[in-house]
């Protein structure tokens, strides 16, 4: 058998039904109505930070430890383990939403820089690599319970300056639509 | 007459130049000649393509070496009257998305450049066979490309127009069509199948007349006029872009110290 040929078919065939795909599915949104759109700008699950963060907390294992019972402890650890994929989901959720608004400033922009458009690429193939990493390790209850316990640490690092920030942007983003000189009118101008 | 065509592929023969002669029609009566330039030159191509080889098949036998010439110098020339229409419609599509046409441009140049490299390096100097290779590394480059661009058109929510979004999908399905056919047939039933050549061109010309039917009926229907889609300055985008990536960098980060799974690249 040639390799060849079948690395040829192979292609054909896999042309063929990104191709379909492609025909047959539908765009969810418009440019322009993703980026009028705030939800689409907010992380919003940012606001629940302190509530995790008490919830992931060392403090509340050690005092468990002392006081409570061992099935109590299990059932917290495994608790701990759904918040943690739960955290993980919404990471993903707000960094897509973060995806999602770079590409709609890209496609109303009349310059795009390769550099950064690649990049971006980059970090989403990079995070969406390490989130089915951890998130394979949660699932299968191979994570050390120190990592969970770290979990507090990370987020706090993933500060609320994103959601300003975004949020932020999202409202410079629409400012300079209004008075751009290509649409002779602000957002709703067709 | 010295051919050695059966009567199906004569048949599938005027029945392709019946549709072409049909799309050229819409094309002009809806005024559409002026907008698709090289598309039409590219139908108009197809056709006198058609109707000269069936001449000089009819003149020299179809098995001769002047039929084979002529045959290849045609092919060559509607290949790249078809990308030169591909790229026309592409920019139609995304005229009013500057910067994204950009993107694609640069992608559409460089699969170009690795089409020919790929073919010098494999041809090794030698032009038969060489332009056996050419044709269906055109195809498959043809269509990964295209393919490439629709993913990119989808990737930024560009909504295109469906006349043209049927015009360059059915491009791209002729090309899957033909690589799997000259990989298949020429690969695989060759050796065995006695009737290769026929049944090749049944299928390849029985694929064409569905894209000729398809575009009939996308260039039937009207285009409605491209309302200007609204543009940012392009100052922002130079501001916002890094500070998104910087952002996405900072939640990569994130997840990476989760259990310190490696320092990502800069």
């Amino acid at each position: 058998m040639n390799y060849s040929l079948l690395a040829f078919a192979g292609l054909g065939v896999l042309l063929l039904a990104v191709l379909a795909w492609l025909s047959f599915s539908r765009l969810r949104n418009k440019p322009e109505a993703i980026l009028s759109s705030r939800a689409e700008r907010e992380c919003r699950h940012i606001s629940y930070l302190p509530h995790i963060k008490q919830a992931l907390s060392d403090s509340d294992i050690d005092f468990l430890k002392t006081r409570g019972s061992p099935s109590l402890l299990k059932r917290i650890r495994k608790d701990r383990r759904r918040i943690a994929i739960t955290y993980l989901e919404a990471l993903r959720s707000d960094f897509e939403k973060l995806l999602h608004f770079a590409r709609v400033v890209a496609v109303m922009s009349p310059e795009v820089e390769v550099v950064q458009e690649l990049q971006s690429a980059r970090l989403h193939l990079e995070f969406s690599y390490r989130y089915y990493l951890i998130y394979l390790r949660l699932v299968f209850g191979v994570a050390p319970s120190q990592a969970l316990g770290n979990l507090s640490d990370i987020i706090s690092a993933l500060t609320v300056r994103m959601e300003t920030a975004i949020t932020e942007l999202g409202e410079r983003a629409a400012l300079g639509a209004e008075f751009s000189p290509f649409n002779g009118g602000g957002m709703d101008a067709s | 007459m010295r051919t050695a065509f059966s009567s199906t592929v004569q048949y599938l023969w005027a029945a392709s130049a019946a549709l072409q002669l049909l799309v050229f029609t819409i094309l002009v009566i809806r005024g559409l000649v002026r907008k698709l330039p090289l598309f039409t030159a590219y139908i108009v191509l197809n056709l006198c393509q058609a109707f000269l080889l069936y001449a000089v098949y009819k003149r020299f036998g179809n098995l001769s070496h002047a039929a084979y010439l002529f045959a290849w110098w045609a092919e060559a020339t509607t290949l790249v009257a078809r990308a030169f229409a591909t790229v026309e419609i592409l920019k139609l599509a995304m005229a009013s998305y500057r910067g994204i046409w950009a993107l694609v441009w640069r992608l559409l140049a460089a699969c170009a450049l690795f089409v020919l490299i790929c073919i010098a390096l494999a041809s090794r100097g030698d032009a038969s066979w060489a332009l056996m290779e050419a044709d269906r590394g055109y195809h498959l480059i043809f269509a990964t490309a295209l393919v490439a661009c629709l993913v990119l058109i989808r990737h930024y929510f560009i909504a295109v127009e469906p006349t043209y979004k049927i015009l360059l999908i059915s491009f791209c399905f002729y090309s899957c069509i033909k690589v799997l056919l000259n990989t298949v047939f020429q690969g695989f039933l060759y050796p065995q199948y006695i009737h290769f050549g026929a049944a090749w061109q049944i299928v390849a010309m029985l694929s064409y007349l569905l894209v000729l039917i398809a575009w009939a009926a996308a260039l039937a229907r009207p285009i409605p006029l491209q309302s200007a889609p609204q543009v940012l300055p392009a100052h922002l985008y130079t501001q916002i872009s890094p500070e998104i990536n910087f952002q996405l960098h900072a939640m990569n980060k994130q997840l990476m110290n989760f259990w310190n799974l490696g320092e990502p690249r800069h």
